[in-house]
């Protein structure tokens, strides 16, 4: 065994983590915030979707999911005081009213017969753009002085990734004519359009893009 | 999507088929003992050894799975239908979000289950009597007629189901209906704990939502099914309810609420009965 005296490196040489990272404490906190509010506005979307959609299958994944993002949305409200935010709400807001369109656009879909839109702006618009800003947010932070970002952000992508498998397989398997295709393409592109004028779940800059203004 | 969706706007495919709780009810094949076997005070509590055991076992099966449907519809629906804050605190639609997950579980688990006893879905017909408690517009009475009182029955059917599983040798039923009951068991007390917290200094809204708790437990105690009698299918698993949060008083209330609906039913029989046997007896002399 080695001397427990011998003086040892504080990082071991497999140890790569470094000190600088893209956001400060303000910056971290104003996406955190941001991402709060859209992981609310999801799983209670999906919440009130379960009773809409007849599909017994898709019925039972939106309950599932509808819990993944309000634990979320839990991380990220628990992370905010930590942040120097000790009133949640405050930064519990969407970046832009692009994004508050969005979401209005998104839960607009109500009839049994509009499955295939309430999956589409979750699970081709929503899910793939969250996965995009918090890869970004993720890459960008300190891995030493955001560690507890990093790991909430790490545990939220995981379930972010599980479900949009199983929410994009759900839409394969009710896409069985072109016209359904067509719908589908259709509000596909009404909701990314929208999310492009957000600039992203937390607005411009939400995957590094779109600062210069 | 609206707020608040009404119960005919319930989705569900061709197998489903509504019908009121009457008619749910007198189905020959329910927990409920069938017309030639109900003549005199006897057990009826659901156990193997009744002779219709299979039928009545399969369609409470039923009856559990579109009723996990409907608990995941309301839970799903409060996380939509509240605002956050201002009606509901943000705590609470997080317990919400959570119990649609356990309850997306239960219809699983349910299906599965089903299968296992032999019954296909839509054999048996669904009443929406559980998704009527959920739509209140007060999430104070959605706590109280879901979470307290029809979570609280929950309890009693898989204490119930539970017991046939280990009289019948049948662990695959009873571990199933064991972590069904052990969710069952936290939601009750997340009603209870909710509904204290949110009536804290309102005595007339918490009497209220106790009250339509009442009602509700009357409505699913219908006919007796479920009491601490034995003449009763589903027994008060009194226990569990205390460790969902019911007081003494509170399930000594549900049981006297039970009882006194058994107790109409069988009086409502033996009326039924005297006059069908005068209506006889007068044929007989004409």
């Amino acid at each position: 065994m080695a001397d427990p005296r011998k003086p040892r490196a504080p990082f071991a040489p497999w140890d790569r983590r470094e000190l600088p990272g893209a956001f400060d404490v303000e910056e971290s906190a104003r996406r955190i915030g941001h991402y709060k509010w859209i992981e609310m506005r999801l799983f209670e979307a999906l919440g009130g979707w379960v009773a809409t959609v007849p599909e017994l299958d898709v019925k039972m994944r939106l309950g599932t999911h509808c819990y993944h993002h309000a634990w979320h949305a839990e991380l990220w409200h628990k992370r905010l005081p930590e942040l120097r935010e000790m009133n949640p709400d405050r930064r519990t807001v969407p970046p832009n009213e692009h994004l508050s369109a969005f979401v209005e656009a998104l839960t607009e879909p109500e009839a049994p017969e509009q499955t295939i839109e309430k999956l589409v702006g979750v699970y081709r618009v929503l899910i793939p753009h969250t996965i995009a800003a918090y890869t970004y947010h993720l890459n960008n932070s300190s891995t030493i002085t955001d560690a507890p970002t990093i790991r909430s952000l790490r545990l939220a992508l995981q379930d972010e990734f599980d479900d949009w498998r199983d929410g994009e397989m759900l839409i394969e398997s009710l896409l069985e004519t072109d016209a359904e295709i067509e719908r589908a393409a259709a509000h596909q592109v009404r909701l990314e359009k929208l999310m492009r004028a957000a600039g992203g779940i937390a607005g411009p800059g939400s995957i590094g893009f779109g600062l210069e203004g | 999507m609206r707020k608040f969706l009404p119960v005919a706007a319930l989705a569900r495919d061709e197998r489903f088929t509504q019908v009121s709780m009457a008619e749910r009810m007198s189905d020959p094949r329910s927990t409920r003992p069938g017309p030639g076997e109900d003549q005199r005070r006897r057990p009826n509590r659901l156990t193997p050894a009744r002779r219709d055991a299979v039928d009545a076992a399969r369609s409470l099966m039923h009856g559990i799975f579109v009723g996990e449907v409907q608990a995941l519809e309301g839970a799903g629906r409060t996380c939509w239908d509240f605002e956050t804050g201002t009606e509901v605190p943000f705590a609470l639609k997080l317990d919400m979000a959570r119990q649609a997950w356990d309850e997306a579980r239960h219809v699983e688990i349910s299906c599965k289950l089903a299968d296992y006893m032999g019954t296909e879905i839509g054999e048996f017909s669904e009443n929406t009597v559980l998704f009527e408690a959920a739509c209140s517009h007060d999430p104070v009475l959605r706590l109280a007629g879901v979470n307290r009182a029809l979570e609280g029955l929950a309890i009693d059917v898989f204490t119930t189901m539970k017991e046939f599983g280990e009289l019948a040798g049948d662990p695959y039923l009873e571990f199933c209906e064991d972590w069904m009951l052990a969710d069952e068991v936290t939601h009750v007390k997340m009603g209870s704990d909710w509904l204290r917290r949110i009536t804290d200094g309102d005595p007339a809204r918490r009497d209220q939502a106790l009250e339509f708790q009442s009602v509700v437990d009357k409505l699913f105690s219908y006919g007796g099914v479920r009491s601490d009698s034995d003449q009763s299918p589903i027994g008060l698993a009194r226990r569990f309810r205390e460790l969902a949060g019911f007081t003494d008083d509170e399930i000594d209330h549900v049981a006297e609420l039970s009882l006194s609906a058994l107790n109409e039913t069988t009086e409502k029989k033996a009326s039924l009965r005297s006059q069908a046997a005068a209506a006889i007896v007068g044929a007989d002399r004409s």
